[in-house]
């Protein structure tokens, strides 16, 4: 056990590193959405609610998320593409140590986004600045989860071209999806029921919930987790076991 | 030691390696020759637990390649074919990188470092990022990370391919400096690299080995005084080991 985590922590040391020395995603995933909210809010805040800063910052946290899934499945795609990790598959470590380390690197830019989205929403509406927002915080590394196994499942299936592809259909899912871009009302039934058996509406109620209150703890908060963990545990279960059929055959 | 038996590898409807028998000794360094798909890299890969065999088996120091994969992983490493490193990282941090995942102590971590920097002469880039190295570095960078654990036994495939005529007389020296202290297989399209390195050398053809000797053994048996006429004359013919 103690030989498994310290191979975790070497193997996510290295991810976190080459992470951080990718300027290009982290523009992606930390600046675009960053003026996108800023944009978003100075433009149509007062035209509506929609784009109150209460609204708008939990969606932008759980959007620039949904980024961290190409990022991760980029990294991953490209590690697959060369020898690097056909190497390392000769080490003693285990395909879900591979995984986990992926996924563990990650979480520093998922605190980055989340408490830098809030804070710059903050500096626009005071009123953000609660408790809750600590809870969103927290609970944003739960929503994150999902997207970061689905860039590993698709950095497991495709190759470095084909990924950011793919990982744009992720992106495109949220932005329709969640509900954050466009008000709910005219929306048909037949559509609002995708939205909520699928996880991106969930991932982004569960977020503006924890900032603004909870009214019913059942309806609000805990089926929309329970929705978005069943999806994350089923994707990252998929992804695990892809990766260990790929090296195996290797 | 390594004992080779009746090792296959199919896949779907084609036999890449069949029917392997091969013993290598502790301190040999071995060179496994053929041209493209006569199975040399199948061979490496079922040989570094990359790949299962379909059949038959192999004994590393002891340990099978199908029974005791984590056994053997922490006697062998090996060098691919393509350049094999973290690309945005330094030279230092692959190395410790490499050092650190294969488990060893932060002292043990300094000793690897300076072992790869003395033998390849790294320490002249050690604070550039693997990316920003010419192809030469980049190979020795490769080739240095599979000693970085101290392996007993050593896989080389096609350790030289694409480098210039000074960075391959580098390497060849750097490899005639471990010779005898590990195992070393290595897998090669250049004639003149078995000749000027191998203890013995192995032909193969269509995943069947045509033939195993010293050099000397080879010109007997084809008739010719080169390597390369050699090897050519013997895949030519057919001739079984």
């Amino acid at each position: 056990m103690r030989k498994s985590l310290a191979r975790i922590g070497v193997l996510t040391g290295r991810n976190l590193k080459e992470i951080l020395r990718d300027p290009i995603s982290l523009v992606f995933a930390i600046v675009m959405p960053l003026v996108l909210e800023i944009l978003f809010y100075l433009i149509f805040h007062d035209l509506t609610a929609q784009f109150e800063m209460r609204y708008l910052a939990p969606g932008i946290v759980v959007f620039a998320q949904s980024f961290l899934a190409l990022f991760v499945g980029l990294l991953l795609a490209t590690d697959r593409s060369t020898s690097f990790l056909t190497r390392l598959y000769v080490s003693k470590a285990r395909s879900y140590e591979f995984i986990i380390s992926y996924a563990i690197a990650i979480v520093p830019i998922v605190l980055i986004q989340s408490v830098l989205f809030f804070v710059v929403g903050g500096l626009f509406d005071h009123a953000i600045f609660t408790v809750g927002m600590l809870f969103a915080v927290l609970l944003g590394l739960v929503t994150s989860l999902f997207f970061i196994a689905t860039g590993l499942l698709l950095g497991c299936v495709c190759n470095e071209k084909s990924v950011g592809g793919i990982c744009s259909i992720v992106i495109a899912g949220q932005s329709v999806l969640s509900g954050m871009w466009f008000p709910l009302d005219g929306v048909n039934q037949g559509m609002l029921t995708v939205m909520k058996v699928l996880p991106f509406r969930n991932a982004t109620m569960v977020i503006q919930n924890a900032l603004n209150g909870i009214g019913n703890a059942v309806d609000d908060l805990i089926v929309p987790i329970a929705i978005v963990l069943a999806y994350t545990l089923v994707v990252f279960a998929v992804a695990i076991l892809i990766f260990k059929l790929k090296m195996k055959s290797k | 030691m390594i004992v080779i038996n009746d090792l296959k590898k199919v896949y779907k409807d084609v036999v890449a390696v069949d029917g392997l028998n091969l013993t290598i000794g502790d301190g040999e360094l071995f060179a496994l020759l053929g041209v493209n798909g006569a199975g040399k890299t199948t061979t490496i890969k079922m040989l570094s637990t990359l790949t299962a065999p379909t059949d038959g088996d192999a004994l590393i120091d002891g340990y099978s390649i199908v029974k005791d994969g984590d056994k053997i992983k922490e006697i062998i490493d090996v060098s691919m074919q393509e350049t094999a490193i973290a690309r945005k990282l330094t030279v230092e941090e692959n190395v410790e990188f490499y050092a650190r995942l294969s488990g060893q102590s932060k002292e043990e971590v300094v000793r690897s470092k300076q072992f790869v920097y003395d033998v390849f002469g790294l320490d002249k880039v050690a604070g550039k990022r693997a990316a920003r190295l010419s192809g030469g570095w980049q190979r020795k960078l490769s080739i240095a990370l599979a000693l970085v654990s101290h392996p007993k036994v050593l896989f080389l495939d096609e350790p030289t391919l694409g480098l210039d005529v000074i960075a391959r007389r580098e390497l060849w020296d750097v490899i005639e400096g471990l010779k005898g202290k590990m195992t070393i297989i290595l897998t090669t399209h250049y004639m003149e690299e078995a000749e000027a390195l191998a203890d013995r050398i192995g032909i193969m053809k269509d995943g069947k080995l045509l033939f195993v000797g010293t050099k000397e053994q080879l010109f007997e048996r084809s008739g010719k005084t080169g390597v390369e006429e050699a090897f050519v004359a013997i895949v030519s013919g057919g001739a079984y080991a």
